[in-house]
C-alpha cells in the first residue's frame, strides 16, 4: 500500500503528458491528521502532490458526475464498482475514463482511532500494517485491521473490477466474512426494538445532507428532499421527516450501493447511515443475486423484469 | 473588575441553586461516542467542563436548527381562525455555562445580522437577550484553534458575562458584567479571590495564547478589490473537493443563513425557520428558475468571499470567523479555511 | 419498512386486475381485519413538525 503512490504518480504523469486524459482526479495531503483532500491535476509537473495512503476513504467516483473532459481517476475496489454503475446509468462514457485501479486492504476510520487515543491527535505515521498515532506527549501503535472503516472490514471486492492501468498487484479477497452481520442483528429484534433502534440512530441527524452529497449515486439534479412543488418531505428536524429522508434515500440506492462508506465518513454527527443501505444491499443480493457495479453488461435488477423474479410479498 | 475564587465543588452546588432562576445550558458529553454538544441541563446533569470542543456550536441556543415562528388555524370554530400567531416561547432567563470565548464572540457577529437598526429578528434577539454567558477560558487550545488571529482568543472576554478560568481545584471567575454578577449571586458563589488571582489569570492567558500555533492573516484581503478576488483562478482548485454538504455552515458559530418553510396539516399550519446553507444548490434559486450560483465553484467562492471579504469590507470589524476550527475538523473532504484565507491574502 | 419497525401485517401488496372483483373483495377484507387487529398506527405519523 505504501509504495503504491510512486506507480500512481508515474502513471498519472504519463497519461497527462501523452494527452490520454485532460485531468487526473486523486488526493493531495490533508491539513489535518488522518485526512486527505480530493484534488485534480492538469499539469504533469503537479503529479508529485498526489498522495495515497490509508486515509483515502472518500469515494472519488462522486466527482465524475457531469464531466465532459477525459478524466483519469484513481479508484479502489468499491470506487470502480461505482464507476461501473455510473457508466451503466449513462452518467459518463466509458471512453472518457482512464481508470487507475488501486487494490485496497481497507481505509482507516479516524473516529475509531480518536476513540482509542487520549487527547488530540497531532500526527500519524503509517507503516504497512500499523499506524503510529501521536497525541500530546505520548504515542500509540494501532493495528490497521483494528481501526478500519466498518464497511472495509466486511469488504469482498478489494480489487478494481474495471481498470485501464493497475497501480499494484491484486490483493487477496477476504473470505468467510458475514457481510450482513450488522443487518441480521437488527432483523432479529422485535418490532418495537427495531423502531427504537432507528429512532436512536437518527436522533443526532441535523439534515445537513453530507451523506447524500458524499454518495456517488446521489446525483439527481434536484433531490426529492429539495422538491417543493409538491413537497414530499419536510425540511425540519422533525423525526418523521428525518426518518423518511434516510430510508427513501436508501431505497434510491437499492441495488446500486457498493458500501463504500463515504456516507458514514462524511456525516459530521457520526451516524451509521449504512444501517439503511446495507439492509437493502442484503435484500437485493438475496432476492436477485445481484451485487452492484460488477459488470458493464448486465442491467441492474430494478431496471429489468424476469418472470421468475421473487414476489412472495405480493398476495 | 472583580475576580472570585470558586471551589469546583461549590460550583457544582451553585449551579443547582441557579436552576431556580435560570434554565441552564452547557456541554454534555455522550459516554458512548465521546462527542459533546450543548444541551439543556435537566435532571441534575452537570455541564462537562473538561470536554474538548462541542461538535455543533452553541448558536442553536438562540438560533435552533428548526423553530416554529408562526402558526395558524383555518378552523372557523376557533376564535383566532385565519390569524397568524406567534407560538408561546420560553424566553425566561437562560445561562449558557462553559461556552468558549470564541463562541461568545461569534454571538456578537450573529448580532450584527439579527439585530440591526432596520430589522430585528425577535426570535433570535429575545433568546439572545435572555442569555447570560458564563464562559470557560480555553487553557489547552487544540491544534485547529486559531482564535488569536481573529478578534477572539482563548481568554477573550467579548460577549461574555463571566469568564471562568480553570485553576486546578478552583475556578477563578472574572465578573465582566452585571448580568454575570447576578448569575453568580443566584448561584450563591461569592468568595473573593486574593490579589494574586489577576496575575494568575494573566499567566494562564499568556500560556494559552502561546500554545496556539495556527494563525491566519487577512491584512491584504481588505486592500484588494472584490473583483480581483472574485475573478481569481484559484477558486476552481479550492472548490474541487467540496461536496456542497453544508456541514461547514452548520457547525460554524458565525453562519446565520436560514430558510422559511410553511407546513400545513389539515386546517392547521405552521411557518418554520430552519437552518439553511449557501452550500446547497437551491439556496439562491429564484422563482423564475434562474440560479445565479448554480455551480459548486460559485457557491464555494461565495462562502469564503462572504466570510473573509464581504463581511470584512461591510462591517470593518475583522473577518466573519472566530477561529474555532470546527469547519476544518468536520469537513469530510478537508477543505481548510486557513489555506483559503492564505491564498486570498496572497492573491 | 418492517426492518425499521412497522409491525408485520400493516403493509400489504397485491396484484388485482379490474376483472378480479371477488379477489378484490377478499383482499380488502383481509387487509382491513389484519390492520385493525394491530390497532391505530403510531409510526410515521406527523401532525405538526416536532421542533423547537
Amino acid at each position: 500500500m505504501l509504495g503504491y503512490i510512486d506507480k500512481i504518480q508515474e502513471i498519472s504523469e504519463r497519461l497527462l503528458k501523452d494527452g490520454s486524459v485532460d485531468m487526473i482526479i486523486g488526493f493531495r495531503k490533508g491539513t489535518v491528521p488522518l485526512m486527505n483532500e480530493p484534488c485534480f491535476i492538469k499539469d504533469p509537473a503537479d503529479v508529485k502532490t498526489l498522495v495515497w495512503d490509508s486515509n483515502c476513504g472518500i469515494n472519488l467516483a462522486n466527482y465524475l458526475t457531469g464531466r465532459k473532459e477525459k478524466v483519469g481517476i484513481i479508484a479502489k475496489g468499491c470506487d470502480t464498482r461505482n464507476i461501473v454503475t455510473h457508466i451503466i446509468e449513462k452518467n459518463i462514457d466509458r471512453d472518457q475514463l482512464t481508470v487507475i485501479g488501486v487494490p485496497c486492504k481497507g481505509m482507516v476510520d479516524r473516529h475509531k482511532v480518536a476513540s482509542l487515543v487520549d487527547g488530540e491527535i497531532t500526527d500519524v505515521v503509517e507503516s504497512e500494517d500499523a499506524i503510529l498515532v501521536k497525541s500530546g506527549n505520548s504515542q500509540k501503535e494501532l493495528k490497521k485491521s483494528d481501526v478500519l472503516q466498518q464497511n472495509c472490514s466486511v469488504c469482498v471486492h478489494r480489487n478494481p473490477v474495471i481498470c485501464d492501468e493497475m497501480a499494484a498487484d491484486a490483493v487477496d479477497e477476504q473470505t468467510g466474512i458475514d457481510r450482513f452481520a450488522e443487518v441480521s442483528k437488527v432483523e432479529s429484534m422485535d418490532t418495537d426494538e427495531k423502531w427504537q433502534y432507528f429512532e436512536d440512530l437518527l436522533a443526532p441527524c441535523i439534515r445537513c445532507y453530507a451523506c447524500r452529497n458524499a454518495c456517488p449515486l446521489c446525483y439527481c439534479p434536484t433531490c426529492f428532499v429539495d422538491e417543493n412543488r409538491p413537497q414530499w418531505v419536510g425540511k425540519t428536524l422533525d423525526p418523521t421527516d428525518t426518518r423518511t429522508f434516510h430510508f427513501l434515500r436508501a431505497y434510491h440506492c437499492a441495488g446500486r450501493c457498493t458500501d463504500c462508506g463515504a456516507c458514514v465518513r462524511a456525516c459530521p454527527m457520526n451516524i451509521d447511515v449504512r444501517a439503511f443501505t446495507k439492509k437493502l444491499e442484503k435484500d437485493v443480493f438475496e432476492l436477485y443475486g445481484w451485487e452492484a457495479g460488477l459488470s458493464l453488461d448486465e442491467r441492474p435488477p430494478l431496471d429489468t423484469f424476469k418472470p421468475d423474479d421473487p414476489e412472495e410479498f405480493v398476495k | 473588575m472583580k475576580v472570585l475564587q470558586i471551589n469546583k465543588k461549590d460550583w457544582a452546588e451553585g449551579l443547582e441553586k441557579a436552576k431556580t432562576a435560570y434554565r441552564l445550558f452547557g456541554p454534555v458529553t455522550d459516554k458512548k461516542t465521546n462527542f459533546s454538544e450543548f444541551k439543556e441541563l435537566i435532571d441534575g446533569t452537570a455541564p462537562d467542563m473538561e470536554a474538548s470542543d462541542t461538535r455543533l456550536s452553541p448558536k442553536a441556543i438562540a438560533f435552533p436548527p428548526s423553530e416554529v415562528i408562526l402558526e395558524y388555524t383555518t378552523d372557523e370554530a376557533k376564535d383566532d381562525a385565519n390569524l397568524m400567531n406567534i407560538p408561546e416561547k420560553d424566553y425566561s432567563p437562560r445561562a449558557v455555562v462553559g461556552i468558549r470565548p470564541y463562541d461568545a464572540a461569534a454571538f456578537l457577529i450573529l448580532k450584527k445580522n439579527f439585530d440591526t437598526p432596520e430589522y430585528r429578528d425577535p426570535y433570535w434577539c429575545d433568546a439572545y437577550e435572555a442569555c447570560t454567558f458564563i464562559g470557560l477560558a480555553v487553557t489547552k487550545p487544540d491544534a485547529l484553534d486559531f482564535s488569536t488571529s481573529t478578534k477572539s482568543g482563548p481568554f477573550d472576554e467579548s460577549g461574555l458575562d463571566v469568564l471562568l478560568v480553570d485553576d486546578g481545584d478552583n475556578y477563578l471567575a472574572k465578573v465582566i458584567s452585571d448580568k454575570g454578577a447576578a448569575f453568580l449571586d443566584a448561584a450563591g458563589v461569592n468568595g473573593a479571590a486574593d490579589d494574586s488571582a489577576f496575575s494568575r489569570v494573566e499567566e494562564l492567558k499568556k500560556a494559552a495564547e502561546e500554545d496556539i500555533k495556527s494563525t491566519v492573516s487577512f491584512d491584504n484581503i481588505g486592500k484588494q478589490s472584490i473583483l480581483d478576488l472574485y475573478e481569481s483562478d484559484m477558486w476552481e482548485d479550492i472548490a474541487f473537493a467540496c461536496i456542497n454538504c453544508g456541514t461547514c455552515t452548520y457547525v460554524c458559530p458565525t453562519c446565520w443563513c436560514f430558510d422559511i418553510q410553511d407546513e400545513t396539516s389539515g386546517q392547521a399550519g405552521q411557518r418554520l425557520k430552519c437552518w439553511d446553507s449557501c452550500m446547497y444548490p437551491l439556496f439562491t434559486v429564484h422563482t423564475t428558475g434562474h440560479n445565479p450560483r448554480d455551480t459548486k465553484v460559485h457557491r464555494v467562492r461565495q462562502r469564503f468571499m462572504h466570510k473573509l471579504k464581504y463581511f470584512l469590507d461591510k462591517y470593518e470589524d475583522g473577518i466573519m470567523c472566530v477561529g474555532c476550527g470546527r469547519c476544518i475538523r468536520h469537513c469530510p473532504v478537508n477543505i481548510d479555511i486557513r489555506k483559503v484565507c492564505d491564498k486570498m491574502n496572497n492573491n | 419498512m418492517e426492518h425499521m419497525g412497522i409491525e408485520p401485517g400493516r403493509i400489504h401488496f397485491s396484484w388485482i386486475s379490474s376483472a378480479e372483483s371477488t379477489k378484490f373483495v377478499k383482499v380488502v377484507t383481509d387487509i382491513t381485519e389484519s390492520v385493525k387487529a394491530l390497532g391505530p398506527n403510531k409510526h410515521f405519523v406527523k401532525q405538526d413538525a416536532k421542533v423547537a
